[in-house]
C-alpha cells in the first residue's frame, strides 16, 4: 500500500456552477496511488460532477486540478486517458453496434503497418477478458449483451488500457451481487498494483469492504474525510444526510386484506420465465429475488404488459389483457421498469413532462391538458416524492440519477393503482432517498395497494417484504417468509433452487 | 513505487493552460434556446437587407415573401409533427403533387369548388394513411416506406394526367381557391392570415394536448412512451395523417398561385421543407422542437431566397445556400448541446 505517497490526482477548491445550482462549492480531494477512496454523498451532492472534472468531461469554474503534483488542465476525456485517468460510469460508453473486441481496443486498435490487425485485436481481447474471468464471445455485438456483461467489458477495457486512476461512478449499480463482488475483487487487485481508485456507490457494504477512506460531499461542499471501515456506518450516513437516520425501512400498520393481484401460470413468450403462479393481497409487499437471468426481471415486465406473455393475471378479480402496457395500466398495474434509461426516461423532456406522461389520460379533458392543474400536480409530486430539482422545467437528464429515479417512481405512485410492480426501485439512489422511498412504499401499502418488488438487494427485500419469492433458472423455486427470511436462505435458493441444510460456511 | 509510468508522456500534455473561467458570452451561448440562433440570424439578415436593398422592407415585398413561402410553411408544419415523433416523411412533396393533380382533375371533370377541395384533402389523408399504416402497423422503417412512396406518388402524379399540366384558371370551380390564395383584406393577404392561424393551431396542439405530448414522448423514447400508456401505433399513424393533410393543403395553395396543377415536383422542395424544420431547432432525432422554430426556419430560408433574388443572384445558387445553412445551423445546435464552443476564456483560473 502506498497511501502516504504523493497524491496522483488532487483537486483544490474546485467549484462548478450549472444554471440554477452550485454543483461543487470549493471542494478539495486527493487520491494517492494504491489507495481506494470512496466518494459519498446524497444524490445531487456533486459526486458525478467532481468525477467528471477529474475525468476531463467537465471544466471547473474555479479551483485547480493537480496531476502528479503539477497543475494540469484536463481539457477532455482523451487528455484524461493519456494521463491514465479512466472513468467508468453507470452510463455505459461502449459502442453498441461494435463487437466486444473492437470496444475493448477502441481508440487504440493494434495495427500492422497502416491496417488494423484484426487477428491480434481478437486474440488480445480474448486474453484480456480471460484474465479478468469474463466469459464472453469477443465477436459478439456489445448491444446484444446483457447490461452486466457490457459493464464487465467496459471494465476490461479500462484495465487493459493501464489506468493509473480508476473512477467508478456507480459502476456497480446495474450489476448483480455476484458481478459486483467480482468487480470489487478486481478493483482491490488493481489497487494492490498501485492503481488509485475513486469509487462512488450507494451500497454501504461495498464501500466498507473495499475503500480505505470515505470523502463526503454534501450540497457540493466537502464535509470531511473519514477512515474506513473503522468509522461506524451511522456516522458516515449522518455526515451525508446531515441528520440522524433511524428506522431505515420504516414500518406499516396494516394487516393484509383481500387478494388483489392473482397470477396464474404467467410465462413470458421468450421462455425466460416458466409458468408462475402467486397471489398478492392488499396491504402486502411481496418481494421477488433471484440472480440475473433467473427470470425475475421478466416476471415484472410480463406483469406490466411490457413483454409478450401467456397466462392469467387478475386485478380485483377482473382479467388483465397481457402484453399491452396500456391495458395493464388501465387495469391498475403500475410498473416501474428496471432500466431507467432505456424504458422510463424521456431524455429530451423536462422533469414536469416526464412526470405527467403517465397521468395524461386522467389529467386531460377532451384531450387537452389543463396546464394550471398540471403545474400544480407536478409541484406537489416533486415535493411529496422528494425530487431535488431547481425547476420543474429542467431537463430530466440534468438531474442526478437518484433524483431521476424519484421522478420516475413519483409518476407511477401518483396514479393510485391497486397494484404496483417495481423493478429495482432504488437502483442508484442514495441512503437518505432510499429511506424516503421505503417510507413512501410503506404508506402506499398501508393505503391498501398490493406491491411487488423485484430487487437484487436482499436487505431491501428482507426489510420491506412480507414474503419473498425466489426465482431460479426461469421459475419460482421457493417462497420465504417470517423467521426464514434471511439472506443466507434467499441466496441458497437463488443459486441452487433449494435451501441447503448442511451448507459449508 | 511500483507504478508503471511508461504510459505517462515525458512532456506536458498539450492541454490549453487557460483553464477555468467561463465568461458571460459562454453562459449566454450555453443557455440559449434552440431557436435563439436562427432568430438572431434572421434579424441580422433582415437588417442587412433593409440597408442594402431599399425595396426589401416594402409591404409589397413582404407579402411576396409570405406568398412564395406558404407552400413550404404548410408542408414544414406537417413535417414538424413527423420529425418530433422521431420519423421523417420523404414523400411529402410527391404527395402534394398527387393531391394537386387530384384537385385539378376533379375541377376538370366539372366538380364544384368544395367537392374538389374535399377530394384533394381526402386524397391527402389517404396518402397519409398509406404511409402511416405501413410504418406503424406493418412496422416497416419510415425511411424505407417514405422513400418508396416518394417514388410511387411522384409517378402516380405523372400517370394521372399523362404528364400534362392541367390549366384550371378558366374553370369556374377554381375561383374560391384562387381568391383565397391571392386575395387580400385591408391589405393583408388571406394567405398570411391562414398561415398564422395554422401555426398557432399546430403549436397549441403540440403543447397543450395529450396527442402533442404523445408525439414528443414517442420521439424522445419510444419504449418509455409505450410503457406509460401512449398508443404508439395510433400516434405514429396520426402524425403521418397530419403530414398527408398538410400536403393536400400545400398543393391547393400551389395550384392557387400557379393557376395550374402540374405533375412535376420542384426538386428542392423536400430539402427546403426538412431543412426549415431542422434549422428551426427541431431535433432530427425527435422528441424536441416545435412549430415556432419551424416558422423561423421557413422565414430564414425564405428571406435568404428573397435577398438573393433582389441582389440578382442566379437561382441556381438556391440549393447551395439552403444546404450550407442547414448544415451550419444543425452543427451549431449540436455544438451548443455538447458544450463544444467556449468563448472568452480567462488567462488565469478564477480564484473562488
Ligand atoms: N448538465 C447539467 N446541467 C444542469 N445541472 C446539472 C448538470 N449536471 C448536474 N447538474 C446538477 O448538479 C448537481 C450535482 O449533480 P451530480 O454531480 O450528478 O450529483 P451526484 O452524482 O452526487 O448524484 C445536481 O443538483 C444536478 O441537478
Ligand atoms: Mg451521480
Amino acid at each position: 500500500m502506498n497511501a502516504s505517497a504523493a497524491p496522483l490526482v488532487e483537486v483544490r477548491g474546485v467549484s462548478k456552477r450549472y444554471p440554477g445550482v452550485l454543483a461543487l462549492d470549493n471542494a478539495s480531494l486527493a487520491v494517492s496511488p494504491g489507495e481506494i477512496v470512496a466518494l459519498t454523498g446524497e444524490n445531487g451532492s456533486g459526486k458525478s460532477t467532481l468525477s467528471k472534472i477529474i475525468g476531463g468531461a467537465e471544466q471547473p469554474d474555479g479551483g485547480v486540478v493537480l496531476v502528479d503534483g503539477a497543475e494540469t488542465v484536463i481539457a477532455n476525456p482523451a487528455t484524461a486517458l493519456k494521463l491514465g485517468i479512466v472513468m467508468i460510469s453507470q452510463e455505459l460508453t461502449l459502442a453498441p453496434q461494435l463487437t466486444v473486441a473492437e470496444n475493448v481496443f477502441m481508440g487504440r486498435l493494434p495495427r500492422r503497418g497502416r491496417v488494423i490487425d484484426w487477428a491480434t485485436v481478437r486474440r488480445r481481447a480474448r486474453e484480456e477478458l480471460a484474465a479478468l474471468d469474463v466469459h464472453v464471445d469477443v465477436n459478439a455485438r456489445v448491444g446484444d449483451l446483457s447490461v452486466e456483461l457490457q459493464q464487465e467489458v467496459e471494465i476490461a477495457r479500462a484495465v487493459s488500457s493501464k489506468a493509473r486512476l480508476l473512477i467508478l461512478d456507480e459502476a456497480t449499480s446495474s450489476l448483480s451481487e455476484h458481478a459486483t463482488e467480482r468487480l470489487l475483487e478486481l478493483v482491490r487487485e488493481q489497487a494492490k498494483r498501485g492503481v488509485a481508485v475513486l469509487m462512488i456507490s450507494h451500497r454501504m457494504p461495498e464501500l466498507y469492504s473495499t475503500a480505505g477512506r470515505a470523502a463526503v460531499l454534501r450540497d457540493g461542499k466537502m464535509v470531511g474525510t473519514v477512515p474506513l471501515p473503522s468509522t461506524p456506518e451511522s456516522q458516515l450516513v449522518r455526515m451525508m444526510v446531515g441528520r440522524e437516520l433511524n428506522d431505515y425501512y420504516g414500518s406499516r400498520d396494516c394487516v393484509p386484506g383481500d387478494v388483489v393481484l392473482q397470477v396464474r401460470d404467467l410465462a413470458s413468450a421468450d421462455g425466460a420465465l416458466a409458468p408462475t403462479s402467486f397471489e398478492v393481497r392488499s396491504g402486502e409487499i411481496v418481494g421477488i429475488a433471484g440472480l440475473v437471468g433467473s427470470g425475475k426481471a421478466q416476471l415484472g415486465m410480463a406483469l406490466g404488459g411490457a413483454i409478450a406473455a401467456t397466462g392469467d393475471v387478475r386485478v380485483n378479480g377482473s382479467p388483465v389483457t397481457l402484453g399491452d402496457p396500456r391495458r395493464a395500466l388501465g387495469a391498475g398495474i403500475g410498473l416501474v421498469p428496471d432500466d431507467r434509461k432505456r424504458a422510463a426516461l424521456l431524455p429530451t423532456r423536462s422533469v414536469a413532462h416526464n412526470m405527467t406522461l403517465t397521468w395524461l389520460p386522467k389529467l386531460s379533458k377532451f384531450g387537452v391538458v389543463p396546464t394550471r392543474t398540471e403545474k400544480r400536480r407536478v409541484k406537489e409530486a416533486i415535493a411529496e416524492y422528494g425530487v431535488k430539482t431547481s425547476s420543474p422545467a429542467k431537463l430530466i437528464t440534468q438531474l442526478s440519477g437518484g433524483n431521476q429515479q424519484k421522478a420516475i417512481l413519483g409518476r407511477i405512485f401518483a396514479l393510485d393503482c391497486p397494484v404496483y410492480v417495481l423493478s429495482e426501485p432504488t437502483r442508484g439512489v442514495d441512503v437518505g432517498s432510499k429511506s424516503q422511498i421505503y417510507a413512501l412504499l410503506q404508506k402506499l401499502t398501508e393505503s391498501g395497494a398490493a406491491v411487488v418488488i423485484i430487487s437484487s438487494e436482499l436487505p431491501e427485500l428482507i426489510g420491506l417484504a412480507d414474503r419473498v419469492l425466489v426465482c431460479f433458472q426461469g421459475a419460482v423455486h421457493g417462497e420465504v417468509s417470517g423467521e426464514q427470511l434471511q439472506e443466507e436462505v434467499l441466496n441458497a435458493i437463488a443459486v441452487s433452487g433449494h435451501v441447503h441444510s448442511e451448507e459449508p460456511s | 513505487m511500483s507504478q508503471d509510468t511508461s504510459l505517462r508522456p515525458s512532456e506536458k500534455i498539450a492541454a490549453p493552460s487557460d483553464s477555468g473561467r467561463v465568461g458571460v458570452l459562454t453562459n449566454v451561448w450555453r443557455a440559449s434556446g434552440k431557436t435563439t440562433g436562427v432568430l438572431a440570424g434572421l434579424i441580422l439578415l433582415v437588417i442587412y437587407l433593409s440597408i442594402t436593398q431599399p425595396i426589401f422592407m416594402t409591404w409589397g415585398n413582404i407579402t411576396n415573401i409570405v406568398a412564395s413561402n406558404s407552400v413550404v410553411l404548410v408542408l414544414a408544419v406537417g413535417a414538424t409533427f413527423v420529425i418530433i415523433s422521431g420519423g421523417l416523411d420523404l414523400s411529402t412533396a410527391s404527395a402534394a403533387a398527387v393531391t394537386g393533380m387530384s384537385y385539378g382533375m376533379l375541377l376538370q371533370h366539372g366538380m364544384s369548388a368544395w367537392v374538389a377541395v374535399a377530394g384533394a384533402l381526402a386524397v391527402g389523408l389517404l396518402l397519409g394513411i398509406v404511409n402511416g399504416v405501413l410504418i406503424s402497423y406493418v412496422k416497416i422503417s419510415f425511411l424505407v416506406v417514405t422513400l418508396g412512396t416518394l417514388s410511387i406518388f411522384e409517378s402516380a402524379a405523372l400517370v394521372m394526367s399523362q404528364g400534362k399540366t392541367i390549366n384550371v384558371f378558366s374553370l369556374e370551380g377554381f375561383q374560391p381557391i384562387y381568391n383565397l390564395v391571392n386575395g387580400k383584406v385591408a391589405g393583408i393577404p388571406y394567405l398570411l392570415i391562414f398561415d398564422v392561424l395554422l401555426v398557432v393551431a399546430a403549436a397549441l396542439v403540440l403543447r397543450y394536448t395529450t396527442f402533442g405530448r404523445g408525439v414528443y414522448a414517442l420521439g424522445s423514447n419510444r419504449e418509455a412512451a409505450r410503457l406509460n400508456g401512449i398508443n404508439v401505433a395510433r400516434t405514429t399513424l396520426s402524425v403521418f395523417l397530419i403530414a398527408g393533410l398538410a400536403a393536400a393543403v400545400a398543393s391547393l395553395i400551389q395550384v392557387g398561385r400557379l393557376t395550374g396543377a402540374s405533375p412535376g415536383i420542384d426538386s428542392t422542395l423536400l430539402l427546403t421543407v426538412v431543412a426549415a424544420v431542422l434549422i428551426g431547432g427541431t431535433a432530427y432525432t425527435g422528441g424536441d422542437g416545435g412549430v415556432g422554430g419551424t416558422v423561423l426556419g421557413v422565414l430564414f430560408l425564405g428571406v435568404i431566397q428573397n435577398g438573393l433574388t433582389l441582389s440578382d443572384v442566379s437561382t441556381f445558387w438556391r440549393g447551395t445556400v439552403n444546404g450550407v445553412v442547414l448544415i451550419v445551423a444543425v452543427a451549431l445546435g449540436v455544438a451548443r448541446d455538447r458544450g463544444w464552443l467556449r468563448f472568452n476564456r480567462g488567462k488565469t483560473p478564477a480564484s473562488s
